[in-house]
């Protein structure tokens, strides 16, 4: 046996490729120095040395675990400052953390995501998963909605997903060259039908869409256990300890990020 | 029946003063203010408060230091720790930490200290004003948790092993072990009796459930938690007295490149649960405030199967508002 390994210690990772997603928006392709075999809906606390850290998931194949790849708004002062890192640069990474989806649960079924803004990279780790086993499920679909359309990330792939699933998407404020829907998210789900007995959901986006999202979901005859919701909250430790994401007695990091409308339907406030 | 003796006062300072070589002694010494854990030495050794009430330390500022390097290598402790006069509400504290810092992502740190301590616990004889381990359950004497626990009855101790370490630090003493005649064993009973009827005495006024979980249950919406907020200031002492609140930040501050410092966090802080979107679940004071019932009653409870509270009375006896956990709670029973 040797020395227990420190869990707040990250691993060293070369930043590969830096894609250019939105103004906002960028997506790090980072390489770690050593193995970080995931599963999808799993996340990680990404270190900017000596700036600090913060929880993403990974947004690329979870069967592809030499390479990961994050999608990441520009949003507060770590990731500012990830924002002006160069490819070469090095981070850190910790984990794999979190349960993930539990996707033997949606075997043989129809598949339905709803997915708002960056909640798309977690959504795309698990579209990944999906894909790779295709066979396995009834039909995979996915509503995705942004701001406006360039705020779409991805936007190279989604013709690519588009042949490979149903891909309705929507943006609150379109412009002349939106060709799609114009609204929010939910307004996606009243243009499909479901086999409601033999279907599930996935919601994954800001907590505002997530509470709209799962209340219309309801709303269209979903059950409570049938609605997976990626969940977030602020978060330092990912691992159980530090106590601040969490729901009720819940750990987001450590009992989720993943579970069931059923499992927090009861608590309150989970939305905010 | 546990394993236990007599021993005289002047014959157990000799045995401590055995033990200094290896461990590091800290022990209750009175100061204005209270008792504190202080290093001790032969200089120090006469005047260690055994007795008495809690000190003002809890456990956890030892054990989960308020601001260290958790990334690294860190240089080996000079000595392991032999933790003298803590109380049962210290010890009671415990199993939460060692199951929120156990487990599958153990923090080394934190378990390799606690392994290598040494708890010589003793009785609570004059409990402080704030004190109410009994409304909640508990004892002011401890039953479980300790290496040694030292009950002062006339001029000595009778001295308890509670752990195969415990007795290992008697060994080769038998000459200063005397048996446990039953005079001294009735006074044991009798000041134990007494400590508790103290207790429940400065306590009358409050009545809370046995069943406190059932309490929280349907107290969300309750009056009290923005009554008895009204006074607070957020100033976080009393997560950072309370034995078992064990929050914590991770910054990368040194601004050195991999190096986390791990610090203790307070709930009641605006700034705790706010995300770089600047959402949070606890915008107004109240609910910051209720959280921390919330968790100490039921989140704690049903995390770690204890109780988030020991009744130790360092957040009442640190609290600038003159906030009184036993208050609100009672007040939700009404």
């Amino acid at each position: 046996m040797g020395q227990p390994k420190n869990p707040y210690q990250p691993v060293k990772a070369v930043i590969e490729n830096i894609i250019d997603e939105t103004p906002g928006i960028k997506t790090f392709v980072i390489k770690p120095e050593e193995a970080f075999g995931f599963h999808c809906g799993q996340f990680a606390e990404l270190t900017v040395p000596g700036v600090g850290e913060g929880p993403f998931a990974m947004s690329s194949p979870c069967h592809k675990p030499e390479m990961l790849e994050f999608t990441i708004q520009n949003v507060g002062y770590m990731t500012q400052r990830l924002h002006k890192m160069k490819k070469g640069d090095v981070v850190g990474v910790r984990g794999p953390y979190g349960n993930g989806f539990p996707l033997e649960k949606y075997y043989g079924k129809e598949v339905v995501l709803l997915i708002g803004g960056v909640g798309f990279p977690p959504a795309r780790a698990l579209l990944y998963s999906l894909l790779h086993e295709k066979d396995k499920f009834k039909r995979l679909l996915m509503c995705y909605g942004a701001r406006t359309p360039q705020d779409v990330v991805y936007k190279y792939q989604i013709e690519d997903f588009r042949k490979q699933i149903e891909l309705h998407m929507t943006v609150d404020k379109a412009d002349e060259s939106w060709k799609e829907t114009e609204g929010v998210v939910t307004v996606l789900l009243d243009k499909v039908n479901f086999d409601l007995k033999n279907a599930v959901s996935v919601v994954i986006g800001p907590p505002i869409m997530m509470k709209f999202g799962t209340l219309k979901l309801l709303e269209k005859g979903f059950k409570p256990r049938d609605i997976f919701l990626s969940m977030e909250r602020k978060m330092y430790c990912g691992i159980g300890q530090c106590r601040h994401c969490m729901i009720d007695h819940l750990f987001i990091c450590k009992d989720g990020p993943v579970f069931t409308y059923q499992e927090l339907k009861d608590f309150p406030d989970i939305w905010e | 029946m546990a394993e236990r003796y007599f021993i005289g006062k002047v014959q157990w300072s000799t045995l401590l003063g055995g033990w200094m070589e290896k461990y590091q002694i800290l022990a209750p010494q009175k100061h204005e203010g209270g008792l504190f854990l202080e290093p001790v030495s032969m200089e120090n050794l006469s005047t260690i408060v055994y007795d008495a009430a809690r000190a003002v330390q809890p456990l956890k500022a030892f054990l989960f230091p308020a601001l260290e390097e958790v990334t690294g290598e860190k240089a080996e402790p000079e000595k392991p720790w032999l933790f003298l006069g803590i109380k049962a509400c210290g010890l009671s504290a415990l199993p939460i930490l060692d199951q929120a810092y156990g487990g599958e992502f153990a923090d080394p740190h934190y378990q390799k200290r606690r392994q290598e301590s040494l708890i010589v616990s003793s009785d609570c004889s004059q409990p402080w004003e704030t004190c109410f381990c009994t409304l909640i359950g508990g004892k002011p004497y401890p039953s479980e948790g300790f290496d040694l626990n030292l009950s002062k009855v006339w001029d000595g101790f009778i001295v308890e092993a509670g752990s195969a370490r415990g007795k290992a630090l008697l060994e080769g003493h038998d000459e200063v072990l005397k048996e446990v005649v039953k005079e001294e064993a009735e006074a044991l009973d009798k000041m134990r009796k007494e400590t508790v009827s103290k207790i429940e005495k400065q306590n009358k006024e409050y009545r809370l459930p046995a069943d406190l979980q059932k309490l929280m249950a349907g107290s969300w919406e309750s009056d009290v938690w923005k009554v008895h907020s009204e006074t607070c200031v957020e100033c976080g002492a009393c997560n950072h007295a309370c034995p078992t609140c064990h929050c914590y930040f991770l910054d990368d501050v040194t601004r050195k490149e991999f190096v986390k410092l791990r610090g203790w966090d307070a709930c009641q802080y605006s700034g705790y649960a706010v995300t770089a979107g600047g959402g949070t679940p606890r915008p107004h004071l109240y609910e910051r405030f209720r959280n921390r019932y919330f968790c100490k009653i039921k989140y704690l409870f049903e995390n770690y199967n204890r109780l988030g509270c020991t009744g130790c009375g360092r957040c009442i006896e640190g609290c600038q508002g003159r906030i009184d956990m036993r208050a609100a709670l009672n007040d939700l029973t009404k």
